[in-house]
């Protein structure tokens, strides 16, 4: 499936990931950690991915939720100290440090399952071919023969069992050489066929001018629209940020938090960077549903009683 | 058109003309394109003006999806995006890949691939196209469609196509001019039916293995005294053949004496004895058959959720025969021969071989048996994977190497072969394990129509020494010719099977050209020799 935000420019979806990964890095706050963590899976579950979601998260918390208990036993840094732990102190500071750090590990793992959704090898190579041509010919080149000498090397196999060249079979040291037969087999074969591929390359003309790059991407209103509010709205938090709004500090003592008119500023500015996909999604789906609950209003008039265009008049 | 035996410099010459390309070597005398000399000509004129399609369709792509595949050449020539768009859009639909667009490169079919080479080529708009035997890795139906584009092409655009090719039956009659170059020398360069006639005064058998089977059988049979050897109704065309023929055979039997039927039915389809004339075309069969290696109702799938590709096969090789399988592309003619060697194991069903029989596997690449630095290298080591004494192995790999002809480069490295020899080489690597029955995949591919010939002589040789042997083919015409047996592999099974000249007689379509051309007047004759037989009997009475 491919609508909503998934459809949209790679350049709207690799500022937002961006985005989000900055802001899971730099505002080490609770209330922004929460909501970007709410926003993400809000996106994941109108992306149809509440599965892989589901899926993933016991491997997930068990990842973050090990650094929230293991920081307080290894960091005793901080001025309230909760208990003694083996004549360890156990501090606040350390306990709530480690939570933030659990929601920080949990946001990026949801960031990173929602980008390896939406972005696409296709677009990230669209968008890296920008930076950096050769890199990104070289390697999509690469990409194509991954699969392809997967199987030349299970046909060479094949073949090869024939001669008593098996690495499934005889000591360490014969199955390592003849891996290695395997391999030089396969080498020598998709070098020889890299000639011609290099023929086919200079024919076309490679490497006379400098290369431009079809796209199969265009950047349209929606996309264009998008990206201004994903910028404005991404660069009110971080400004505010380093004029310092919203900053929550632990070490070496912890500082209440506060909430004023930046904060809700940063705030609101922030819940919207976060939930413009999820907006996109969400809209997406209304729109099918609506589509569908009612028909276009026709021109022709209707006519009472049913008919059918296959029923044959008499 | 450029044609002649293999290694003769048609791929040289080609390249000759693609500036980009040009071997590195020692040359003389210049190449002009549009009045500039070919150094002369600006390097983004060259790459765009004059394109190069190559043999093999997989070597010569570039990028991982079609639709960055078609972009690449225009990419290199550094086109705006918008031209790049509109021609792209173009050239899809024209070739229909609209619905492959986005598809991996490595899910296309041979056929596929090798038009997207073409489509690639064609999007930089060249005014030259050369292509380097652009279908020998293809099948007949696959190839049939790429010669039907470039002659559109040719047609409609009035492109100029220099093409090398062995496909003569299908390329012949579309060709301007044609070119035959043998050993470097251009032999002849006149249009084709004039090449026809010519090769019919000379009576140069090498040249005339390279005409398509209508013109064959017109230089075969004695020509008349009236019209029809005017050398302009030449036939080329089964269409043409079939036409001529039956002004011939009519002008015959009004014309000797002797035969009071007049029509073309006097010529008894029964008179017809199969292939009595050559010992390679049809070796007596022994009297009893011994099953060597049979399959039973085999069901074979490559995935659990997958196509069943072999479904119930039955199919047995018996003693001293050549079995011809045909079918269609992914029919699973290869995943047949895979299950009778033993490489893979069938769901259900069983392959049953005759007590102590063993059965050697060629694959379609011969490159695929090859990992020491010379042929000789490659045989010892083959001797000893199979337990040969040393001295044994010796005489072994001697007797091999003169029956199969490579004694001339068994200290040469197995890649720096020809295809034909390289294929050679796997094949006497595969009868050193000495092998009872012999299992083929392909092996008439990309060879030309001289080294064909010897292939299947090499074939019957090994025959007469009670080998039994099985190949898995698309070419009718070489299954018609050499093979005492032939099967149709048909959604997962064996539908027909006979002999030639049943099997073929039978079909409508899938029967080779010599068929298609005679079979109102003599339904069972399959080759040019059957015909000649069927005229000699009947002209003598």
């Amino acid at each position: 499936m491919s609508s909503g935000f998934r459809a949209m420019h790679p350049a709207v979806a690799l500022l937002y990931y961006a985005g989000l990964l900055l802001f899971a890095a730099l505002l080490m706050h609770p209330l922004f950690l929460i909501t970007e963590l709410v926003g993400v899976m809000l996106l994941l579950l109108l992306q149809g991915q509440g599965k892989q979601l589901l899926r993933g998260l016991p491997f997930y918390l068990l990842m973050a939720g090990s650094v929230a208990l293991l920081n307080p036993l290894f960091s005793h840094r901080g001025a309230h100290i909760l208990f003694y732990l083996w004549d360890q102190p156990v501090t606040l500071e350390a306990v709530l440090y480690g939570l933030i750090m659990m929601l920080v590990l949990l946001t990026i793992f949801m960031v990173f399952l929602s980008y390896n959704y939406t972005v696409t090898t296709d677009k990230f190579m669209y968008a890296f071919a920008a930076a950096a041509p050769k890199t990104a010919l070289l390697t999509l080149m690469a990409i194509r023969f991954i699969p392809l000498f997967q199987r030349r090397l299970h046909e060479i196999t094949m073949i090869q069992r024939f001669r008593g060249i098996d690495v499934s079979k005889g000591s360490l040291r014969k199955r390592m050489r003849d891996g290695m037969t395997l391999m030089k087999v396969l080498l020598t074969w998709s070098l020889e066929e890299a000639l011609q591929t290099g023929d086919s390359m200079k024919a076309r003309g490679y490497g006379i001018r400098r290369r431009t790059t079809y796209s199969t991407f265009v950047l349209d209103r929606l996309d264009t629209t998008a990206l201004l509010l994903l910028v404005i709205s991404g660069l009110i938090p971080l400004i505010l940020w380093m004029l310092g709004y919203g900053t929550f500090e632990i070490y070496p003592r912890m500082r209440p938090l506060v909430f004023g008119g930046g904060e809700a500023l940063m705030y609101t500015s922030f819940c919207l960077f976060v939930l413009i996909p999820a907006g996109l999604e969400g809209k997406e789906i209304w729109l099918w549903r609506s589509s569908r609950r009612k028909a276009y209003p026709s021109a022709t008039p209707e006519l009472n009683g049913t008919r059918s265009m296959s029923s044959p008049s008499q | 058109m450029l044609m002649g035996p293999s290694g003769g410099g048609k791929t040289t010459l080609l390249r000759q003309l693609k500036r980009e390309l040009t071997p590195v070597g020692t040359g003389s005398g210049i190449v002009r394109y549009a009045g500039l000399t070919l150094a002369g000509l600006p390097a983004e004129r060259a790459a765009a003006e004059i394109g190069m399609v190559f043999q093999n369709p997989d070597a010569q792509i570039v990028m991982d999806t079609v639709w960055h595949e078609l972009a690449f050449g225009m990419e290199n020539l550094g086109y705006p995006p918008q031209v790049m768009r509109s021609r792209l859009a173009e050239m899809a639909g024209l070739f229909g890949l609209e619905p492959l667009l986005y598809k991996p490169v490595h899910e296309l079919s041979g056929g596929q691939k090798q038009l997207l080479n073409l489509a690639s080529v064609l999007l930089l708009q060249p005014k030259l196209l050369l292509l380097d035997e652009p279908t020998s890795q293809l099948d007949p139906v696959a190839a049939r469609e790429f010669i039907q584009t470039l002659h559109r092409l040719n047609e409609e655009m009035s492109m100029t196509i220099i093409i090398s090719e062995h496909r003569l039956e299908e390329v012949l009659p579309l060709a301007d001019r044609v070119l035959l170059i043998e050993n470097g020398v251009l032999k002849a360069a006149c249009p084709p039916r004039e090449l026809v006639s010519r090769a019919g005064e000379e009576q140069a058998l090498a040249v005339q293995a390279y005409m398509p089977t209508a013109a064959r059988l017109y230089l075969e049979l004695p020509a008349q005294e009236n019209s029809l050897s005017r050398p302009g109704f030449i036939p080329l065309t089964v269409r043409e053949g079939r036409r001529w023929l039956h002004d011939y055979a009519a002008a015959a039997s009004l014309g000797l004496p002797g035969s009071g039927v007049a029509g073309p039915a006097c010529i008894p389809a029964a008179a017809l004895v199969p292939g009595d004339d050559s010992e390679i075309m049809h070796p007596h069969k022994p009297d009893k058959k011994l099953p060597l290696l049979s399959a039973k109702e085999v069901t074979f799938r490559y995935e659990k959720e997958g196509r069943e590709v072999l479904r119930k096969l039955n199919l047995t090789l018996y003693q001293g025969e050549l079995l011809a399988v045909l079918g269609g592309n992914g029919a699973g003619k290869s995943t047949l021969l895979h299950v009778l060697s033993r490489m893979v194991k069938p769901q259900r069903g069983k392959v049953v071989a005759a007590p102590g029989i063993t059965a050697g596997f060629l694959a379609q690449n011969p490159l695929l048996y090859f990992s020491y630095d010379t042929a000789r290298e490659e045989l010892q080591h083959m001797a000893a994977a199979a337990r040969l004494a040393p001295d044994e192995a010796g005489r072994e790999i001697s007797r091999l190497a003169e029956v199969f002809e490579l004694g001339q480069v068994l200290e040469n490295h197995p890649h720096d072969l020809s295809g034909g020899q390289q294929q050679k080489l796997a094949l006497a690597m595969v009868m050193l394990l000495k092998p009872a029955v012999l299992l083929l995949d392909e092996p008439t591919k990309g060879l030309d129509p001289a080294a064909k010939v010897r292939f299947a002589g090499l074939l019957a040789l090994l025959r007469s020494q009670g080998m039994s042997i099985a190949v898995v083919t698309h070419d009718v015409e070489f299954a018609a010719r050499y093979a005492s047996r032939c099967a149709l592999l048909f959604d997962g099974s064996i539908t027909a099977e006979g002999s030639p000249e049943a099997f073929f007689s039978s079909n409508y379509f899938y029967t080779t050209a010599v068929n298609r051309m005679v079979r109102d007047l003599l339904p069972a004759a399959l080759t040019i020799e059957d015909v000649m037989t069927a005229w000699h009997v009947y002209a003598s009475r």
